[in-house]
């Protein structure tokens, strides 16, 4: 974790970001999909799943599931609306999310249900602030161990 | 760190009972084994894909789906199991989950090392040694927990392991108990007498003691004990069973990391399957 202290993202300017690491990407629909520092922190991708289009989630439900190697871990919606679109070719070629994570990797679109939801949301300096936030811990951590 | 010495439990329990502190965000350590044999999905595993269903109901092997990663697994009363559960936010853990196995794993490692075999982690999570491997472990994000399972295998079915498994036709189920045979390792393979659970059990608490502190026994209480009936009872409900995952065109079968047995669309020299280490296709011998 040391060497990920230094080591510049790629956080592009104009979307908003939540604590999963998902970045939202908000015009009348919105795009979902991981930052490049979280898909980084999950490895190589190998199978990615959704919840089908149409599907009402909450802020914090499980909208998908992702694995690695040998861990899986949940999608969590970043904000509370209507799955209209997943990604199915990401869903076919799951690496994607790894060498294209605001591009070709993008996970889903949604209907957002509530605006006032954006305001949990960070900008690129508040995302930046706590990447360093949670390296800086960890780093910290992991030498205790 | 709460330390969960449950010894002999209930097939369903062996899985219910990590989920349930998962879901309840309690730390534990648990080690167990199953008093009986069942088959366990991972969580993105097709159940129609992988399992063999008639044969699994004939014999009477039930099924379970956990909500960690890995594959098809085939358990039994001959596998010791040590499962940790750790809060998301416990610093012990790195926000790159697969670098934690080394830390998992060390306990067994050095247990394998201390009965006098060669063991490593092969990345991210196989413990192997002499280029077999000792055992697969996984790992899922549970509620605002991380499980981490692992197991050592005191010996194995390989013969039950390639019937649960569904495959395109009996060359390739031949093919892959050779395959398994060849390249995994049990400590009835490698010891010249049986080791005792309690041996066994010893040698993983003084290992996880040391990585994780003083471990302070519990035993299921109330709230665990009703948390994990129901879980246990969705880990095996037809629904969850059913839920589809991940499929490839040919039957490609996990057999270590980084090795696969693949079934061939059209057979090479009489073979219905190659394999593939590393992403190179390797001939099939009969001695494998």
């Amino acid at each position: 974790m040391q060497g990920e202290k230094n080591k510049e993202w790629n956080i592009p300017r104009g979307l908003l970001f939540d604590s999963s690491d998902c970045w939202l990407k908000i015009t009348e629909e919105t795009v979902v999909g991981l930052t490049d520092y979280g898909q980084s922190n999950i490895g190589d991708i190998i199978y990615l799943d959704f919840v089908p289009a149409g599907t009402v989630v909450r802020r914090g439900d499980r909208c998908g599931s992702i694995e690695s190697g040998k861990w899986v871990g949940s999608l969590l919606a970043p904000i509370s609306g209507i799955i209209v679109e997943t990604n199915s070719e990401a869903k076919a070629d799951p690496h994607k999310v790894n060498t294209d994570p605001f591009g070709d990797g993008w996970l889903y679109r949604m209907e957002p249900a509530d605006r006032k939801e954006i305001t949990h949301l960070m900008n690129l300096d508040a995302y930046k602030a706590w990447i360093q936030e949670r390296i800086s811990g960890k780093a910290k951590d992991a030498e205790i161990l | 760190m709460d330390l969960y010495h449950l010894g002999p439990v209930d097939w369903v329990e062996s899985q219910s009972i990590y989920h349930a502190l998962a879901l309840l965000n309690r730390e534990g350590l648990i080690i167990c084994y199953p008093t009986t044999p069942y088959v366990c999905l991972g969580l993105h595993d097709d159940l129609e894909y992988e399992i063999d269903q008639f044969y699994c109901r004939n014999v009477r092997i039930p099924l379970l789906r956990r909500e960690t990663g890995g594959g098809v697994v085939y358990l039994d009363s001959r596998q010791i199991f040590f499962q940790l559960v750790i809060r998301q936010n416990n610093p012990l853990l790195p926000l790159r989950r697969q670098n934690f196995y080394e830390k998992f794993l060390e306990p067994a490692i050095s247990l394998y090392r201390k009965l006098g075999l060669a063991a490593e982690l092969k990345f991210p999570a196989d413990i192997v040694g002499g280029g077999k491997k000792y055992s697969g472990n996984g790992s899922g994000d549970i509620g605002r927990c991380t499980a981490y399972v692992g197991n050592i295998l005191l010996d194995f079915d390989f013969v039950t392991m390639s019937r649960v498994l569904k495959v395109p036709d009996e060359d390739y189920r031949r093919n892959l108990y050779r395959a398994m045979r060849a390249n995994i390792l049990t400590l009835a393979d490698c010891l010249p007498c049986p080791v005792e659970y309690s041996l066994l059990a010893e040698g993983l608490l003084a290992g996880f003691t040391k990585q994780l502190g003083n471990l302070f026994p519990r035993s299921v209480d109330d709230e665990l004990r009703a948390t994990a009936k129901q879980v246990g009872r969705r880990l095996t409900s037809r629904e969850w069973l059913e839920m589809p995952g991940r499929k490839s065109a040919l039957r490609k079968v996990k057999i270590t990391e980084g090795l696969y047995l693949q079934a061939q669309e059209r057979a090479v020299q009489n073979c219905p399957a190659v394999l593939v280490r590393e992403g190179v296709a390797e001939a099939m011998t009969a001695d494998l």
